[in-house]
């Protein structure tokens, strides 16, 4: 199983990197690039012989087994994800300059990693969200990379929270389908797709995960929070890779369940609202990284729509299109950072000049982006709007016409604000010397883009055969419809930028145009919920945990006896025993007791309470007798006089009358309690007395007393029949003794202690 | 295997005696203590796999048989609760020992922890309803005993607390076991099984619901936990650890098997569903209002009884199997994160969220033991807390139970959220100038070691699942315990 062991290589790296960490010196980054080496090695000799699965039990009993996948699609995201891991970690090795910051970094890089090989290849639902769960924790450590920043710390916050609750929807959807489905396998349930209700509830928690986890509105503004994350993270994982996750999710379930009137709509509207939107922002923004991240917002609702329309073969061209572009530019922009100090475009101006290789590589990507020949770029949007016109979607058309005029003009606001010169903006035209291992991976993505471009063949068959959808990828698709509509986008993305290009900073017609979507409400409700969810929990913690003993045994005895009692009630299926007593003792002997518990209640004085206490415990030794029990009433009788020697000792060191009242609870609601509770005992005493069962129990004791050699039948309970009760109750004992004897030792040294001072 | 499953119990036992009768004498008490507790994880582990190869066993104690004499069961759940709880034990002792906590150990701590170990092997072993309260009369007067250790200002204020509501619910346990002899006419529960047939239904479920509220109070279910956030996190770590990993745990355990044994239920019960969920929910709020690490963990120690409230109230085999994996899950995770948050506080001085930062950079050992334990507790895969959750998600919805199953994964995105409370506050940012106090080697060993546990019980989550299943299902049939115990019923 090489994909598989590929796969686990790197999570083993990754540990290696976390345990050794700066102590691997010049080891590390050849250890941090072997996996993904590795990784396209196995794809490459893989790719002879695809259609195979490979298999690890895990839970078979809860129908979980990990299943990885090798097949044409799992090959070409593999040979993505992994190639441009590759180049990140190469230029990451380069970017970090302090050496544990380096090691930290490349080992959460290289986990990251090995979630995302697992989720591209798996075909089990809990094995793929296993690994989605892996990118989750990974994407939160590297947002979060920058802990001493708050804002990084809450984008990653945001961020984990946001993914989590698709992720756990996703979770129950999964667990719908496999159990409607029978099978947890994907390329089962896909072969034969359940239906019914089930599966319909299932796929709309499942959408929710992808939506979430590829910024669909209205989830997308986790996305340009995670720009907090160092910018080789933001390439890989928020742009090229992670965010790729739902789309990825949703390729591998089109097949099935394309054809559900509830997949078509929800997918396709999501997908065309999040790309208009991420366009529009993506044309207000002065940081470039966050210029890139509302791009790809854009570009990932474009992919979404694409699937929802069923042309997932397009979608996987533009899939692929976009890791490599967005992954260049995002390089670059973190080229610029690290030389000049900033990302603002109303800041940086005339890096043309001062960088032509940057430029040059920069350039490429850019016009790849906003689908201008001859770049991948161009030949992937070609071949979606040629698959869009021949399905006849003609408001995906259109919505995508426009929002590919706003990508060239957020492309061509990109790139006079990063590298025209400018008026008013901060000449950094000395960008000094760019070290090769930095601008190298972003070169070698850049010439890809041009190579696959030019000669589009080869990945034009690895995607039909991956998707077993038409596509055609062609440098020139001649004069048809599909060329005018890229035209027409090209020549209004060109008109915007005139019209809005070098007013940028002021507050122009364009800035109030969409100034209505400035704060975008998604966001509100974030934050909104956040606080609700803090204020309900100090509020309902405030009510139940309020500190009072009294409350807290007033709400434990008053659930206990009314849920017991009304049960009783309801069912009213047993007869109270309503003699109401056996003779003249008992009731006198009943009466005493009930008279001094209460006397107890009401007594001022402490050793008066005390001394009504055992006077309640007399009378009930004498109800003991009543019933012929001497043996018990005398123990009792003992226990009592032992008892209230003791309050006498212990009393003489207290104050000699109660202090105020507990204010906690009001006498009348104590007194509702407490006479609940007494009304509970008595109603459950009759009741149990009302029924007669089988006493061969106590008959047996009372039989094999004597054999057992006693005559008392409670003291042979106690050392022969039951022992095993009496040696536990010798353990408490034991137990209360020690701890007496602690308290009295620490009370000791602590008086010794005040003397002392 | 009877002697074996009766030497679980003496261990514990003989090293409380022995460590009592070494009470000035700290190394023997040591080697007495962590020797007992090694033994019984010897003795459980054999048992957990006696057990389910050869079948359960029943001691009739004293040569008494059943119903006369005290049953002790040794059966699949009593094994591999017994045999976790005994792992538990030994590493919170490895912890508590090297935190040099000398002074304690000299006033009796090993014997009081050996008793704890005692009272929970015979609660989880007894076939008897009265010897379960005095197992719980053990191991919650140890518990007292150990909670005092500290007592003095705010501490005695939380333990007086504790130790009063742990008195009532004793007083109260021992009211229903007394309802319940008096209308069956025995306390054994074998016995009981088909003598409650002859009690009115109706009778019999508000007998079955008293002892459900009862143990309740003990395995903190709403509205009943009020007590456990407030006193809980004032004993020292190791002491609390091990009440947050055990204690409640074992009055679930309690509630397992008294309402599969003498309260069956054909179909879900919405009534436990119902206190699953507010026990979820109001949980996590509470966590989520914290700003200390242990008072947080101690919200989601009741948080997260309710997932296996839940389970059982499903009153399937792969609820009940799904509860039991779960209590597993627990056990182990809430000791570690607790001893993690003793090391924090060792070394920072306080675990409070607002004035500690930077731990990770400080001590990256802490935060990858911390992260672990974290994640598992939310639910991530592939780590133990998602075995339990994905096996509770399952059954809920095989037992049609949608409301309850939405409930508990929202109170698990909860969880992700106040975890990362703690996750923010204290590993990330810039640390204070010098730790406090660097955690002796032990500690740090003993909570790694009780991690790598919880990713062995999820790496080993089938066996586990399996196991549980059939421990399941050898409670949904009641007649299989019957036999064991008694004989056939009549």
């Amino acid at each position: 199983m090489p994909l598989t062991l590929s796969i686990a290589a790197y999570f083993v790296v990754a540990a290696l990197i976390g345990l050794a960490g700066t102590r691997l010196r010049h080891a590390l980054i050849p250890l941090a690039l072997a996996p993904f080496a590795a990784q396209l090695i196995v794809v490459a000799t893989a790719a002879s012989n695809p259609a195979d699965f490979e298999t690890i039990s895990w839970l078979p009993s809860l129908g979980v087994e990990l299943v990885i996948r090798v097949n044409d699609l799992t090959l070409v995201l593999t040979s993505v994800v992994a190639t441009i891991g590759f180049l990140i970690v190469a230029y990451s090795a380069r970017y970090f300059t302090d050496a544990p910051k380096r090691a930290k970094f490349l080992g959460l890089m290289v986990f990251f990693s090995g979630g995302m090989a697992g989720l591209v290849a798996a075909d089990d639902l809990f094995a793929l969200f296993l690994f989605w769960e892996v990118t989750t924790v990974a994407s939160y450590l590297l947002i979060g990379f920058d802990d001493q920043k708050a804002a990084a710390r809450a984008a990653a916050v945001q961020a984990v929270l946001v993914t989590s609750v698709g992720g756990l929807a996703m979770l129950g959807g999964f667990v719908l389908l496999s159990i409607s489905a029978g099978t947890a396998s994907i390329s089962a349930i896909v072969a034969a797709p359940p239906e019914g209700t089930t599966a319909t509830v299932a796929l709309v928690l499942i959408l929710l995960g992808a939506f979430t986890k590829s910024a669909q509105f209205p989830f997308h503004f986790w996305l340009p929070g995670a720009m907090a994350a160092p910018t080789p993270a933001s390439a890989y994982l928020h742009s090229a890779t992670m965010v790729k996750a739902g789309i990825v999710l949703l390729l591998l379930l089109a097949p099935g369940f394309a054809s559900e009137p509830v997949w078509a709509v929800t997918v396709t509207t999501v997908g065309l609202i999040t790309m208009t939107l991420g366009a529009v922002q993506a044309m207000r923004q002065h940081d470039l990284k966050l210029l890139l991240a509302h791009g790809t917002v854009s570009q990932l609702g474009f992919m979404v729509a694409l699937i929802g329309a069923g042309l997932t073969g397009a979608a996987l061209a533009v899939l692929v299109a976009h890791a490599a572009f967005k992954a260049t530019l995002f390089l670059v922009v973190g080229i610029i950072d690290k030389k000049t100090g900033t990302r603002d475009i109303r800041h940086l101006s005339g890096i043309r000049w001062s960088s032509p290789v940057l430029a040059g590589v920069a350039a490429t990507a850019a016009i790849s982006m906003a689908g201008i020949p001859p770049v991948l770029g161009f030949v992937s949007k070609e071949a979606a709007f040629d698959a869009v016109i021949a399905d006849g979607e003609w408001i995906l058309l259109a919505v995508a016409g426009v929002a590919s005029a706003l990508t060239v003009a957020y492309t061509a606001r990109f790139w006079w604000g990063a590298f025209e010169e400018q008026p008013g903006g901060v000449d950094v035209a000395h960008l000094g010397q760019i070290d090769r291992p930095l601008i190298a991976p972003p070169a070698l993505l850049a010439v890809a883009s041009i190579v696959f471009g030019i000669l589009p063949g080869g990945l034009e068959s690895a995607v039909i055969a991956a998707t077993a959808d038409k596509v055609k990828l062609v440098l020139w698709p001649g004069f048809k419809p599909a060329l005018a509509v890229s035209a027409a986008a090209i020549a209004g993305g060109a008109l915007i930028h005139l019209i809005s290009h070098r007013t940028w900073t002021a507050r122009t017609w364009w800035s109030r145009l969409i100034e209505p979507t400035r704060l975008p409400p998604a966001q509100n409700v974030y934050s909104g919920s956040v606080r609700l969810l803090n204020r309900t929990a100090d509020a309902v913690t405030g009510i139940v945990q309020n500190g009072s003993l009294p409350v807290y045994l007033a709400v434990i005895l008053t659930t206990i006896f009314s849920v017991t009692a009304v049960t009783w009630l309801v069912a009213g299926d047993a007869t109270p025993d309503w003699r109401f007593t056996n003779g003249a003792p008992e009731v006198i002997l009943a009466v005493i007791a009930i008279a001094t518990a209460i006397a107890t209640t009401r007594a001022k004085r402490r050793m008066a309470a005390a001394l009504l206490l055992g006077a309640v415990g007399f009378a009930v030794a004498g109800i003991y007798i009543a019933f012929g029990a001497p043996d018990l009433a005398l123990t009792q009788l003992l226990i009592e006089t032992f008892t209230v020697a003791l309050f006498a000792f212990v009393l003489s060191r207290l104050p000699r009358r109660f202090g105020a009242e507990p204010a906690s609870l009001s006498r009348s609601v104590r007194l509702a309690v407490a006479g609940l509770a007494g009304a509970f005992v008595t109603m459950a005493a009759l009741l149990a007395t009302s029924v007669s069962p089988d006493r061969d129990v106590a008959t047996f004791y009372a039989e094999n007393a004597e054999p057992a050699g006693g005559r008392n039948i409670v003291n042979v309970i106690l050392t022969d029949f039951r022992a095993l009760d009496t040696l536990g109750e010798i353990t408490v004992l034991a137990a209360a003794a020690i701890g007496i004897g602690a308290l009295v030792a620490t009370n000791r040294r602590r008086n010794r202690t005040e003397e002392a001072s | 295997m009877t002697t074996v499953a009766t030497l679980a119990l003496a261990i514990p036992l003989f090293g409380a005696a022995f460590s009592l009768i070494a009470l000035r004498n700290l190394l023997a008490q040591r080697i007495v203590s962590i020797a007992a507790s090694v033994g019984l994880v010897a003795v459980s582990g054999y048992l957990l796999f006696a057990v389910d190869a050869d079948g359960a066993v029943a001691v009739a104690v004293g040569g008494w048989e059943a119903p006369f004499g005290i049953a002790l069961v040794a059966d699949r759940l009593a094994v591999l609760l017994l045999f976790t709880a005994a792992v538990a034990l030994l590493a919170v002792l490895v912890y508590a020992v090297s935190q040099r906590s000398t002074d304690e150990e000299l006033r009796g701590f090993h014997s009081v922890y050996q008793m704890l170990a005692t009272g929970v092997a015979l609660s989880l072993l007894t076939g008897d309803l009265f010897t379960l309260f005095v197992a719980f009369e053990i191991m919650l007067t140890a518990s007292y005993v150990l909670l005092t250790y500290r007592a003095g200002g705010e501490q005695t204020r939380a333990t007086i607390s504790y130790v009063v509501i742990g008195l009532v619910a004793s007083a109260l346990l021992l009211t229903t076991i007394a309802l319940i002899y008096a209308v069956a006419g025995t306390v054994n529960i074998a016995d009981l099984t088909t003598r409650l047939d002859a009690v009115p239904a109706g009778l019999r479920s508000g007998l079955g619901w008293m002892l459900f509220l009862v143990f309740g109070i003990k395995a903190a279910i709403f509205p009943l936990f009020f007590w456990l956030p407030d006193s809980y996190p004032v004993a020292a770590t190791p002491v609390t650890a091990l009440f947050a990993g055990l204690l409640t745990k074992i009055g679930v355990y309690a509630i397992v098997r008294t309402q599969t044994l003498l309260f069956p239920s054909d179909g879900p019960v919405t009534f436990m569903l119902v206190i699953a969920g507010l026990t979820m929910v109001v949980g996590v709020l509470g966590a989520i209002a914290q700003k200390d690490i242990k008072r947080i963990l101690s919200f989601h120690i009741v948080s997260q009884i309710g997932y296996m409230i839940m389970g059982l109230g499903f009153f399937t085999v792969a609820g009940v199997a799904a509860a039991i994996v779960f209590i597993v899950h627990q056990i182990i995770v809430k000791a570690s994160l607790f001893l993690v948050g003793g090391l924090v506080e060792t070394s920072e001085g306080t675990g409070a969220i607002d004035e500690v930062n930077g731990v990770a950079k400080r001590s990256p050992l802490i935060a990858a033991l911390f992260l672990l334990a974290a994640f598992s507790l939310a639910g991530f895969p592939p780590l133990s807390g998602f075995v339990g959750k994905l096996a509770l998600v399952q059954a809920g919805f095989l037992a049609e139970r949608w409301v309850v199953v939405g409930v508990s994964l929202f109170a698990s995105l909860l969880t992700l959220f106040s975890m990362s409370k703690i996750w923010s506050g204290v590993f990330w940012g810039e640390p204070a100038e010098a730790p406090k106090e660097r955690p002796a080697r032990g500690m740090t060993a003993a909570t790694a070691a009780l991690v790598l546990v919880t990713l062995i019980v999820a790496l080993a989550g089938e066996p586990l699942v399996a196991y549980a299943e059939r421990a399941a299902s050898d409670l949904l049939e009641p007649g299989v315990y019957r036999t064991l115990v008694i004989g056939a019923a009549p």
